[in-house]
């Protein structure tokens, strides 16, 4: 195992692309503190503008970080196909599951370290604008913040098993972009209808806005939706993300290579 | 030493592989030999787990998905030669190395050894084909491995490299290491084979020693011409060879030996201006090996010099 994991280690650590994506997404989530203190620095602010800052605008409905950190889960699994090198991937390192395990593992660690340092950043940020973090280790903004830190997670994981699962990188990167985007929010607009109002039931069980209720300050509430709280919700949007990379695992491992 | 037993892979409709068994012995260049399409890079996943197949294949005794940091006892150079675009080819290697303990001292080494110790630092996507084909080799050597699989590496390869790889490849065996290398070019492993396992439509055709397979394949004529010739051909025919007439009017005969006909000619009474043999080309006889079994024909060209073309691509 420890040689899968340092033969992942060097592959992501060797891809120039691992730098660049999360460099990219560390600063967009920066420019939302620091325009939002070149803007409005001093004036008072309240733990939803506090969250917003800290998680880089991800509350607000754009997560940059963990769009950035999905692509790089993308990356782990698609590029292995795109670019054909899964074969002496796997004449270095035979045993699949090994394999699949250590991607899951070295991401995963990746993304919690890059989340965690994004957080730091954009909280020294507000220091500096505000001279303080209000509330930072307090509820609701310290659940909310560890909510952010796990929908990163499983947003990567998801990317890792879409990649794997579709054995390229356009195909996965079409699904994780277009599913919240678009998918989602039909189905959430037509459930308002009263002729397709069977789908408000459905709602809550749709897993990328799932997963974006991990991050809220107030629980959002619809009524008659009857929506999961935020570990609730972050638990559909796991088992999502476990659907998918069990799917793709058990797929990886039947295919041929 | 790599015992092959029983290999079979379907796709859908297609049957790629066979029922092939198979032995490659240590010590010796054993050459895998067949036409486009006949299931040589099939086989060889196949044998690595790539594929999932039917079948087993040891290598000392191991299967390969048991075997423990495969790299330092099987090299294998596959068919496609895939490398990241943006990742440098010394990084490429030392990605596949640091999943088999493999130190960056050997990753230097083994790029030296095949001659691209002055662009390691660049990446594959601007090496040349022949460049790549020494990216695959360093890869097969990087754990020093006692069994080399290769698939085709010397495609792409100038008279310049394929000299080189030939000689690589009887030295590593030299040292005795099992060597198994696929190729569709009979000549190619002429020189470089000295045992040969020849498949035409996932099918075993031969197994054996290469001298043998051109013995068993290549048949010789008799040619004849003389003012006379063709009324010898009933004699001929009537002593039980076969006649064909060639394009200058000569005679191909089959199934005699030059004595006989010479003897022939003179009870018979007939006078001849030449009488020869002469032997298929190494290619033609692949191909009447092969031929019968081959995966994708090509329509005859109009006006094909045959033999002209066999011969120049035997020299090639
Ligand atoms: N992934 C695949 N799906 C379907 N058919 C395949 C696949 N791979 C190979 N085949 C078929 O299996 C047969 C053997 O192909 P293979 O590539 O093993 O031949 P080969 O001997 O390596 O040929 P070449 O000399 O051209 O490299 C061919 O008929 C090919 O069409
Ligand atoms: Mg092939």
């Amino acid at each position: 195992m420890l040689d899968a994991l340092r033969y992942e280690w060097t592959r992501l650590t060797t891809l120039r692309s691992t730098y660049w994506l999360t460099g990219i997404g560390v600063l967009c989530a920066l420019a939302i503190p620091v325009i939002a203190g070149f803007a409005a620095g001093g004036d008072p602010i309240d733990a939803e503008i506090t969250a917003i800052m800290l998680n880089g605008g991800a509350a607000f409905g754009i997560p940059f970080l963990a769009v950035f950190m999905a692509i790089i889960g993308i990356f782990a699994t698609g590029h292995e196909y795109r670019h054909g090198t899964i074969q002496p991937t796997l004449t270095a390192l035979p045993q699949r599951s090994r394999l699949i395990m250590a991607k899951l593992l070295v991401v995963a660690v990746v993304t919690v370290v890059v989340t965690l340092v994004s957080m730091a950043l954009n909280a020294l940020a507000i220091a500096i604008f505000w001279g303080e973090v209000p509330g930072l280790f307090e509820d609701p903004l310290a659940s909310a913040l560890l909510g952010y830190l796990v929908y990163t997670l499983v947003y990567t994981l998801v990317g890792l098993g879409l990649g794997l699962l579709f054995r390229g990188v356009p195909s996965a990167l079409v699904v994780i972009f277009l599913m919240p985007l678009i998918i989602e929010n039909i189905i959430l607009g037509l459930s308002f209808l009263p002729m397709a109002d069977w789908l408000v039931p459905v709602v809550k069980f749709l897993p990328f806005s799932s997963g974006a209720r991990l991050l809220a300050i107030e629980p959002m509430v619809i009524p008659d939706y009857d929506l999961f709280g935020r570990w609730g919700s972050g638990g559909v949007f796991a088992v999502f993300a476990a659907l998918i990379v069990t799917a793709a695992w058990i797929l990886f491992k039947k295919r041929d290579a | 030493m790599i015992t092959a037993t029983g290999l079979y892979k379907r796709y859908r409709k297609t049957v790629a592989v066979d029922r092939l068994s198979f032995d490659v012995r240590p010590g010796v260049v054993t050459g895998f030999l067949g036409p486009n399409g006949s299931g040589k890079s099939t086989t060889m996943r196949l044998m690595l787990g790539l594929d999932h197949g039917e079948g087993q294949t040891l290598f000392d005794g191991e299967r390969f998905s048991d075997i423990r940091r495969p790299m330092n006892k099987v090299g294998t150079l596959l068919e496609a030669k895939p490398f990241h675009p943006t990742r440098t080819a010394r990084n490429h290697l030392r990605m596949l190395a640091s999943a088999n303990g493999v130190g960056d001292k050997r990753v230097d080494e083994v790029m030296e050894l095949v001659g691209l110790g002055t662009v390691k630092r660049k990446k594959p996507k601007g090496y040349s084909l022949g460049m790549a084909q020494r990216l695959g080799l360093a890869q097969a050597l990087l754990g020093d491995p006692r069994i080399l699989l290769l698939d085709e590496p010397t495609n792409g390869l100038d008279p310049h490299g394929i000299h080189w790889m030939r000689d690589m490849l009887k030295h590593l065996a030299s040292e005795g290491r099992t060597i198994f290398v696929s190729s569709h070019l009979l000549s190619e492993m002429q020189l470089m084979a000295d045992e040969l396992v020849v498949i035409g439509r996932g099918t075993m055709i031969f197994n054996g020693v290469v001298d043998q397979f051109v013995r068993d394949f290549t048949q010789s004529t008799v040619i004849v011409r003389g003012p006379e010739a063709a009324g010898f051909v009933p004699a001929l025919e009537g002593a039980g060879a076969e006649v064909a007439k060639g394009k200058d009017g000569e005679l191909v005969i089959s199934g005699m030996e030059i004595g006989a006909v010479g003897h022939l000619a003179f009870t018979e009474n007939v006078e001849l201006s030449e009488l020869s043999t002469r032997s298929a080309s190494l290619e033609e006889a692949f191909m009447s090996a092969t031929g019968s079994t081959e995966e994708f024909v090509a329509a005859e060209p109009p006006t094909a010099p045959a033999t002209e073309k066999a011969d120049g691509a035997d020299n090639a």
